[in-house]
């Protein structure tokens, strides 16, 4: 008997037994899958069809099937081996394909294909084919395991100044930012919440058992900073001119941002969130020559001092 | 999935995985012609029929014609019945429902989408359905700072490519800094790392390009439609490395190191003044030299000093606009 043979029909014995069964019982009615063998080896067989089972997420029960608990019996409760049902619209089921694939991690993939069953069929046809690709994030789903089950966790973190050091954390929140993705926490060393640049972890996230609840009102994206590559929190505002072909473009990365006037030679106002102190000096100058500081003078101030420094070196 | 693996005969235990996902489809959609449902599960159209001939021969104690999986494929379709107990499939393991809820939140930030509202409600499903076992805390916990920019011409970008029209289109190329009017045949549009990406055929150079999707100022129909050539699109990386690239090494400072992160390096060292060399190929120096521009002194050009002379020359020029 194929072994896949055997194992479709040992879950659906299982699935359908009223009584949990014995090996014994379980080696008489699957005569073919197990009956051939000597005992022991029947035993070590039915062994690893169930640890292939419970891989797989097949919830098997073992119970004991007389007072004395001299016969174990297994069983498969039928509660925890289906899938709730869901009903999810065509378009739902679609958007989580988008999703799933946005990833590039199987996992994702599977979790979507169980959720088909429930779903009208035939407005489908259109999600075969490749996957959407992307990156992958291989320690998102310790993280979010880590988050899940509220667990103190151990890494090896690399701050974006370079510093490598080993960290504990209580797994208090995810954040997305950018594309990229931070675990918030509690810092056991520094006695403070910080965000954590997944990307930026080297190796695995090991969990070191119960972490801490998070405090009250936590919100996880309140403890994500800007990167150094746009423009912080809005506070007050600045004005950047910019060239006819690139004023578009620089609006449109920048939230918050607003078009204002078109000079008479063509150049185009934009008005952008701005606190002082921040990196809007950087930002405007890697528009290079298509970009001109015009308001606050400190900012206009700083570009030119950036410039001078480089002009001279 | 590489290809290889995908030829590699699976193990029993990865085909038992996956019949208990497809049979509850195929039990639950009946007539379901096989094709479909090999694209619906990944799996090509052997593989789910070799799949299928062995659940046929499969059933329940003891085991009579009367006890067994009617498994029926007529025509290039298939009927499964007798097998109530497999009409639902396996619950999701505690990994895959992560996993997917995560994602579901990421792509949830992306401005413009279109199935933004779907996915809310299916993801507002998933968590009350599934339920602490699944999820944990996590649904409370998974927060957006902020998605990308915003993406107009997304939508229409999307159906361009579902329906193979050709679109012409204004593009902000950061390589040389201007806008430009092309013609692209937008073969598959995907979402990595915070952005839209289109792979396209672009007729003005008359090669495979990635373009960003939100540096598309505006898109009409070119009014002709194209046969997609099958370009490698999603999956490859971002960056691709050319003949003509130049080797560029620089010394970041930690202010600059960012650029390590976000630009593909094919070297990084690390110096004893707590600087990081990087070398990093560029195709075009104009957009590498803006990148130092905006880095000032954070920043030091090794080589090639080609390079030096074009940010003096920027910085000199960018000057001048001060008076």
């Amino acid at each position: 008997m194929h072994p896949l043979e055997r194992l479709v029909n040992l879950v659906a014995l299982l699935l359908e037994t009223e009584a949990p069964l014995t090996f014994e019982q379980i080696r008489e009615k699957l005569a073919e899958g197990y009956e051939h063998q000597d005992p022991s080896s029947a035993k070590r067989m039915f062994e690893r069809d169930k640890e292939v089972l419970r891989d797989i997420g097949v919830p098997i029960e073992v119970v004991s099937t007389d007072a004395w608990d001299v016969e174990q019996g297994y069983t498969i409760d039928k509660d925890r081996y289906y899938l709730p049902e869901i009903a999810f619209t065509p378009e739902e089921i679609s958007a989580l394909f988008v999703a799933a694939r946005s990833g590039g991690d199987a996992s994702a993939e599977d979790a979507v294909r169980k959720l088909l069953s429930g779903t009208e069929s035939g407005i489908l046809a259109g999600l075969g084919g490749s996957g959407l690709g992307g990156d992958v994030e291989t320690n998102l789903s310790q993280a979010a395991e880590a988050v899940a089950g509220q667990r103190r966790v151990r890494f090896g973190y690399r701050t974006s100044k370079g510093e490598s050091s080993e960290r504990s954390v209580d797994a208090f929140g995810l954040a997305i930012r950018g594309g990229h993705w931070y675990l918030v926490g509690h810092d056991q060393d520094r006695g403070q919440i910080r965000s954590f640049r997944l990307s930026r972890i080297a190796g695995e996230i090991v969990s070191a058992g119960e972490g801490s609840a998070p405090p009250e009102g936590f919100r996880a994206a309140a403890h994500v900073q800007a990167g150094p590559w746009g423009p912080g929190e809005p506070r007050t505002s600045a004005t950047v001119a910019f060239g006819p072909d690139v004023a578009w473009w620089a609006a449109n990365g920048v939230a918050g941002a607003e078009i204002g006037s078109t000079r008479p030679d063509g150049w185009v106002e934009v008005r952008v969130p701005w606190q002082p102190g921040e990196s809007l000096a950087a930002w405007v100058l890697s528009f290079g020559p298509d970009a001109e500081a015009i308001e606050p003078s400190e900012l206009r101030a700083e570009v030119l001092a950036r410039l001078e420094a480089l002009g001279a070196r | 999935m590489p290809a290889e693996e995908r030829h590699a005969p699976a193990k029993a235990s990865e085909r038992l995985r996956r019949l208990l996902v497809v049979v509850p489809y195929l039990v639950q959609h009946p007539g379901t012609p096989v094709d479909r449902a090999a694209g619906l599960f990944g799996l090509s159209d052997q593989d789910l029929l070799a799949d299928l001939d062995l659940l046929f021969v499969s059933g329940l104690p003891p085991y009579g014609p009367g006890d067994l999986i009617d498994v029926d494929v007529q025509d290039g379709r298939i009927w499964i019945s007798m097998a109530d107990y497999f009409a639902r499939p396996l619950r999701l393991s505690r990994s895959e429902a992560l996993s997917l809820y995560v994602r579901g939140r990421a792509l949830a930030t992306v401005p413009g989408l279109e199935e933004a509202p779907a996915l809310a409600s299916a993801l507002d499903k998933l968590a009350e359905r599934l339920g602490p076992d699944a999820l944990g805390e996590l649904p409370e916990r998974v927060d957006a700072a902020g998605g990308g920019p915003a993406v107009e011409v997304l939508g229409e970008l999307r159906r361009a490519a579902a329906e193979h029209e050709r679109v012409r289109v204004a593009y902000y190329a950061a390589s040389g800094a201007e806008t430009t009017e092309r013609e692209i045949d937008p073969e598959e549009v995907f979402f990595a790392i915070g952005n839209w990406y289109v792979a396209a055929w672009d007729h003005r150079s008359g090669a495979e390009r990635l373009f960003r999707a939100d540096r598309i100022r505006s898109l009409e129909p070119a009014g002709a439609s194209f046969e997609p050539r099958g370009l490698e699109g999603a999956g490859r990386p971002l960056y691709s490395p050319g003949r003509d690239d130049v080797a560029v090494t620089l010394r970041l400072a930690p202010g600059a190191r960012w650029v390590a992160e976000y630009y593909e390096t094919t070297r990084q060292l690390e110096l004893d003044d707590g600087r990081l060399e990087v070398d990093l190929p560029a195709g075009r120096l104009e957009w590498i030299a803006r990148v130092l521009l905006r880095l000032g002194m954070d920043a030091e050009v090794v080589t090639p000093a080609l390079l030096k002379d074009r940010v003096r020359g920027l910085a000199d020029v960018t000057r001048k606009r001060y008076g």
